[in-house]
């Protein structure tokens, strides 16, 4: 039954879809500046009908109706509510539809919110929109469709993979998705300001609130998924340059580049092409990255179950979206009289986004270069985090300072910036530095550089906050916490203290400062895993300081899986992190034991970061 | 004179950090070596047999006095490349080293024009 309203919600989707497109196109045909009426009601109806679609999928899962395949294939009847919700969009036929879903809100209230711009911007962009729309609905439709059905109906289904059902990893989707397929808003924007000869600072402006929702969610999205990997994966580390890690990071790169290009764009009516480019680089990465990630050619910690004819799929829309685009580029480009002078603002922003490309460029070619390599001359390379940290860190040193800098820069004007200034906060910086070391001892040259520069960036946007006459908050707020962010990841990676050892119950170890004793192991049932529960004492000799954790070892039935779950102790000056592990035919435990020093303050940096963003939208939708 | 001192303590700062970068670090080794038989981890990261005999392996071949690079060539050799996460600059892997870098210098070298023709036109 739910499968027939779904599958017939999915149809009416793609004919609400065609019609839109049809209407637009008649309307594009009259000459007034006004939009059929019957346009926006189908677009209402079309966002309406979608989420009603979505929630049928939901309650599929609510009610455990394992006569649809997905519901058989992810769900389990005795599992959590909150975990059967989350199970929807927790896969990948799932997952798609919600990535339609915001595609359809997304076109919805980009038509009625900019009612100030022309008609026929506003409807090319609607048409665009819808035929992404069409691409995906159809993608869904015949390919990976949530509603398919099983025959005969199974009693109990496989269940959800026990290391996905969590909290974060919950709402980490959704966020993530809002961020990337957000984009695709801009994607259409873009193509139809080049149709309709719309650009320069209107364009500008009719796209800025949705590069920042889209730059805002990404950010936090990024952010969810790294505070899950962090606690439960079990490593101890937040990021770890995974192919599908950097498949988010890539649009967020360009997103980036393109919130600082769109300013020049807006200010001073220069690098409209260029902008255009970053417009459609951006949602060409996100859609890239889903196919890197569904086609299951990336060898990476985040399985999903692979089929090669999706690769297929979305290559083939793929390539479609990059030639339209590329050939509306060569046919609408002209070389644009741009007023760039040296040591002003727009300077400044061409060095963010020529940062940026390097950064877009070198994650890229890691995630791909094994893949060609592999496809070309057999030969498997890995492409882990020790390339990434060499090649990228010592180009962040240089990129800090100009972060400092560049905000002080006047537009238009080639004012030279305050020498003596800028040299008392580098002073300042490296007189930090040595307390730092002075309490930590010593660590490598890039790690002090990556410290002082990040200072650099701190004491310079603190700077310009007690300035009274710098009203800009966010971008103070987004770059002074982004100053933070890298200042706290490399004193969190310098100085965390890593112990590993083997343990059995009531023994008792020291090791350098640390005392460790198991002290008891217990057993529980669980509504749907046992858990083994140690708890383990941690005590610093020499602060006295005494802890006690308690690590999990998690047995789930359905599927059958054994998984390690940390225990954390976080306070504001570190975090204790600690997982237990069995070892196969011993009575010893093997444990790792972590001092993170400041790990929090990485989590608060980024919030931060992206509540610079949220301020931004704030003051552009004050001012529109 | 200012710059001179500004100069000394940048020098004297990064000179307290030359010294330690020499001792041999295991962790470092065992980071940029892949668990073969785990999806997408370290042997640092790893619990399984495999990651287990490695980190012997590399213990001995550091007692040996084997170098870092030594201890990668042994290991690559005997498993292959995909063992090592930072991969080796050579032929093969000649682009990936050099392509970031290249892509930098052109990118500067854009502004460096954009800007300095609307130099000389105001």
């Amino acid at each position: 039954m739910l499968s027939n309203i779904g599958n017939s919600l999915l149809f009416l989707n793609v004919i609400i879809s065609l019609l839109i497109i049809y209407y637009s196109y008649n309307c594009l045909k009259i000459s007034n500046n006004l939009i059929f009426k019957k346009i926006y009601n189908l677009s209402l109806f079309q966002s309406t009908s979608i989420l009603i679609c979505f929630f049928t999928l939901i309650s599929a899962f609510l009610i455990s109706d394992f006569s649809l395949i997905n519901v058989y294939q992810n769900s389990h009847s005795l599992k959590p509510v909150f975990y059967k919700i989350s199970g929807t969009w927790g896969n990948h036929e799932g997952s798609l539809l919600l990535w339609v879903i915001i595609l359809t809100i997304f076109s919805f209230l980009f038509l009625i919110s900019n009612n100030k711009h022309p008609k026929d911007y506003r409807l090319y962009t609607l048409i665009i929109q819808n035929l992404l729309i069409l691409g995906f609905l159809f993608f869904i439709l015949f390919n990976s469709n949530p509603f398919g059905i099983v025959n005969p109906v199974p009693k109990e289904g496989l269940g959800l993979n026990p290391i996905l059902q969590d909290p974060a990893l919950a709402i980490h989707p959704p966020l993530l998705y809002v961020g990337f397929v957000g984009s695709s808003i801009y994607f259409s924007a873009a193509m139809a300001s080049m149709i309709s000869n719309y650009n320069d600072k209107p364009f500008a402006k009719s796209i800025k609130s949705w590069v920042l929702i889209s730059w805002v969610f990404q950010t936090l999205g990024i952010l969810v998924g790294s505070i899950w990997a962090y606690y439960e994966l079990g490593w101890g580390g937040f990021w770890f340059w995974d192919p599908v890690e950097n498949a988010s990071l890539l649009p967020w790169f360009a997103m980036t580049a393109l919130l600082h290009s769109l300013l020049v764009l807006e200010k001073r009516k220069a690098l409209y092409f260029w902008t255009i480019i970053l417009c459609l680089l951006t949602f060409t990465l996100s859609v890239t990255g889903t196919f890197l990630v569904r086609s299951g050619i990336l060898n990476s910690v985040h399985t999903f179950a692979n089929d090669p004819t999706r690769g297929i799929y979305i290559l083939i829309f793929l390539s479609i979206m990059i030639s339209a685009s590329v050939y509306l580029l060569f046919t609408k480009y002209k070389p644009e009289k741009s007023h760039v002078s040296a040591n002003s603002k727009e300077t400044f922003v061409l060095i963010n986004n020529w940062f940026m490309m390097f950064y877009l460029l070198t994650v890229l070619l890691g995630t791909l270069y094994p893949i060609f390599l592999d496809a070309l001359l057999k030969s498997k390379i890995s492409v882990g985090p020790p390339f990434y940290n060499s090649v990228i860190i010592p180009v962040v040193v240089v990129f800090l300072v100009f972060m400092a800098v560049g905000p002080q820069a006047k537009w238009i004007k080639n004012r030279f910036i305050n020498l003596k200034q800028l040299l008392a906060i580098l002073v300042g910086a490296i007189i930090i530095n040595f307390a730092i070391i002075y309490f930590f001892k010593s660590y490598s040259v890039i790690s002090n550089l990556i410290i002082i520069s990040s200072l650099f960036l701190i004491i310079s946007s603190l700077f310009d906050f007690l300035k009274k006459s710098e009203t800009n908050l966010s971008r103070i707020l987004s770059h002074l916490s982004f100053g933070f962010l890298i200042f706290f990841i490399g004193l969190n990676h310098n100085f965390s203290i890593e112990k590993d050892f083997n343990l059995k119950l009531g023994e008792t170890k020291i090791i350098d400062n640390y005392k460790f004793v198991l002290k008891d192991l217990e057993l529980y049932n669980q509504s749907n895993y046992k858990t083994i529960i140690g708890k383990l004492q941690v005590r610093n000799v020499i602060t006295n300081e005494e802890r006690i954790l308690k690590p999990e070892i998690r047995i789930y039935e359905n599927p059958q899986t054994l998984t390690y779950e940390a225990s954390i102790l976080t306070n504001f000056f570190k975090d204790h992190y600690l997982t237990m592990s069995n070892i196969d035919r011993s009575e010893y435990y093997n444990i790792k034991f972590q001092e993170k020093p400041l790990m929090i303050w990485i989590w608060i940096s980024t919030i931060a970061l992206s509540f610079g963003g949220f301020l931004s939208l704030f003051r552009n939708a004050k001012n529109n | 004179m200012k710059f001179k001192i500004i100069l000394t303590i940048l020098l004297v700062n990064f000179y307290s950090c030359v010294l330690s970068d020499e001792i041999i670090n295991e962790n470092k080794i065992h980071k940029n070596l892949r668990c073969l038989v785990c999806q997408g981890q370290s042997i640092s990261d790893s619990n399984s047999d495999f990651a287990i005999t490695l980190k012997i392996v590399v213990k001995d071949l550091i007692e040996q006095g084997k170098t870092e690079d030594e201890i990668y060539n042994f290991l690559s050799e005997k498993y292959g490349d995909w063992i090592l996460y930072k991969p080796k600059l050579n032929v093969v892997n000649f682009l990936l080293w050099f392509l970031p870098y290249f892509v930098l210098l052109l990118g500067g070298l854009i502004v460096f024009f954009i800007v300095r023709k609307n130099v000389k036109k105001t």
